[in-house]
């Protein structure tokens, strides 16, 4: 299938070090792809540069066509971004906030989806961080653009959230919905990913299918962590406390 | 939403209604005739109206400043603006002792420079801003303070009654302080859903669309158009901008398109009560009216303060 956005020797700057140097992929619909790596390796800035919201060198093209070319209002119809939680100074509630995402859109149906209906006339502020997270889901939801990228969907969520996240997320690829996310579980990057990046913190990037991608020997070598396979999977291996030596 | 719309406008005649008939002494709006018709529809109504505009002007421009800066404490005079400002005047008044244009003149130069100082600023961030904006108000309180000290006995109490604020009369003509007014609301509403968007943050209202540099441009221009023709008209006058936005969107929630003619109506009619007020409690006499704002604001700029932390 034709590529959404093809990226072609990216490369990033925070400050004087360079964080992303030749990164080269596509992003197509219907795929997701999952960016994991190492604090600092330049995930969040990756996402940051394919929305457009701040300067990368190398090609971004969007349906062939260099990003930079495209107004920020045509940006916004092509590309949903979640990152950050935005500030609750003003006093904004849950359907004000969904409001801003669409106008239009139906709002009832998307806070249904990630729970919050309950939470509709509460104000911003008064909510936990993981019930935020959630509010900013429905509102990507609401978003009807065909390239999501995503920041730590799952961080903040409780378990039944994060299945629920998921899940949406497979479903609106599904329906050809093109999405990267950034993830830290192992696990929940196994269960969606179609491709994976691997981001080391040297600057470069190892990009392949997830079958490519999510071994024991690379990921071992990625977080620099012994791992050990947890159902399908690889896991970190915390070992067990032995509370007998404390008494 | 419709109900307190209603009840907003019954408010603004109830205010308009009293603050025209209050005074040193009390006359009937319905029944004036002679001397009673001049007090009332020719020295009363203009400093009522201008009392409007001002207030309007500088709850808009409060309501523009805390979302430039993404701060809902902010204010142009929290800021350090009314400082600058007085500055202007004061120089102003310095130079040109007898003329009251060029003291206008001044202090919307010095309204123009403390904004723009204070934006040089906003870089920091909102926290380290406000900070800024606070030793700012120090640097041009000392500044004032010495040039008060030069000045003449004469400019003295001009400079005071200016600095404290003062809607007996106006240096800019009453019929364009309302189209100010007017032509404010009007480009507050053309940009309320980009504002709406980014009370998100920068990041999220650059995503869903919106030109931030350009809009902060535009705002910045605006927010310091507004705040130095109500400066100049009225001097020093603080806490409306900080007040009133804070009531309104208690009232009537955080989107713009309500917040703002909100802000425009209701800073107008605290500021023409707070002008009442001031020239009917201790009559013949009369009170600065920016004293009885700051003695109303700065309380309730420490409880809003408090209720956030």
């Amino acid at each position: 299938m034709n590529p959404l956005m093809q990226i072609s020797q990216l490369s990033l700057q925070r400050g004087s070090k360079q964080i992303l140097n030749d990164v080269s992929f596509a992003i197509r619909p219907g795929e997701i792809t999952v960016i994991l790596g190492t604090n600092g390796a330049g995930k969040s800035s990756l996402l940051l540069a394919l929305a457009g919201l701040i300067p990368a060198g190398g090609t971004l093209l969007l349906h062939d066509t260099p990003v930079n070319s495209f107004s920020r209002v045509e940006l916004a119809s092509q590309i949903a971004w979640q990152g950050e939680l935005p500030p609750t100074e003003f006093g904004l509630t849950v359907h004000q906030r969904l409001q801003l995402a669409d106008q239009h859109g139906d709002i009832e149906s998307a806070a249904e989806r990630m729970d919050i209906v309950p939470l509709l006339n509460r104000v911003l502020g008064e909510l936990s961080s993981g019930e935020r997270q959630r509010v900013e889901l429905a509102a990507l939801i609401l978003r009807d653009a065909p390239i999501w990228l995503l920041d730590e969907p799952t961080t903040h969520l409780d378990l039944k959230h994060q299945t629920r996240c998921l899940n949406m997320m497979k479903e609106q690829a599904a329906n050809g919905r093109a999405i990267v996310t950034v993830l830290h579980d192992l696990q929940q990057a196994a269960a969606i990913a179609r491709q994976v990046a691997l981001l080391d913190g040297s600057g470069g990037a190892e990009i392949g299918t997830a079958d490519e991608m999510l071994t024991i020997e690379k990921l071992s070598q990625l977080f620099d962590t012994p791992l050990i396979k947890q159902g399908k999977v690889w896991a970190p291996d915390y070992g067990e406390v032995n509370y007998e030596s404390t008494r | 939403m419709m109900l307190r719309g209603v009840i907003l406008c019954l408010l603004i005649a109830l205010c308009l209604l009293v603050a025209l008939a209050a005074g040193e002494q009390w006359i009937n709006p319905f029944d004036a005739g002679g001397q009673d018709a001049v007090i009332l529809w020719d020295l009363r109504l203009p400093r009522l109206l201008i009392a409007f505009a001002v207030g309007g002007l500088l709850a808009l421009a409060g309501a523009w400043f805390q979302v430039l800066l993404g701060n809902p404490l902010a204010e142009p005079y929290v800021l350090g603006v009314a400082g600058s400002a007085s500055v202007g005047a004061v120089t102003g008044l310095m130079f040109v002792p007898e003329s009251a244009w060029v003291m206008s003149v001044g202090a919307f130069i010095g309204a123009w420079i403390g904004i723009t100082v204070v934006m040089i600023f906003a870089r920091l961030g909102p926290g380290r801003m406000l900070l800024a904006g606070v030793v700012l108000a120090a640097f041009w309180a000392a500044l004032l303070a010495l040039l008060l000290a030069l000045l003449p006995e004469q400019g003295l109490y001009r400079a005071f009654s200016w600095m404290m604020g003062d809607l007996s009369h106006s240096d800019i003509p009453v019929p364009f302080l309302l189209a100010a007014w007017g032509v404010a609301v009007l480009c507050g509403m053309m940009l309320s859903r980009s504002l709406d968007l980014l009370l998100l943050g920068e990041r999220h209202a650059e995503a869903l669309g919106v030109e931030v540099k350009q809009l902060r441009q535009r705002l910045l221009l605006l927010a310091s158009v507004v705040t130095a023709i109500a400066v100049t008209a009225a001097g020093t006058i603080g806490f409306v901008g900080l007040v009133v936005p804070h009531l309104m969107r208690m009232l009537f929630g955080s989107l713009h398109k309500a917040v703002l003619p909100a802000s425009a109506i209701g800073g107008g009619l605290l500021l023409m009560l707070a002008d009442t007020a001031a020239r009917t409690v201790i009559a013949p006499s009369e009170l600065p009216v920016g004293v009885l704002t700051a003695i109303i604001g700065v309380p309730v700029f420490l409880f809003l303060l408090v209720r956030r932390t």
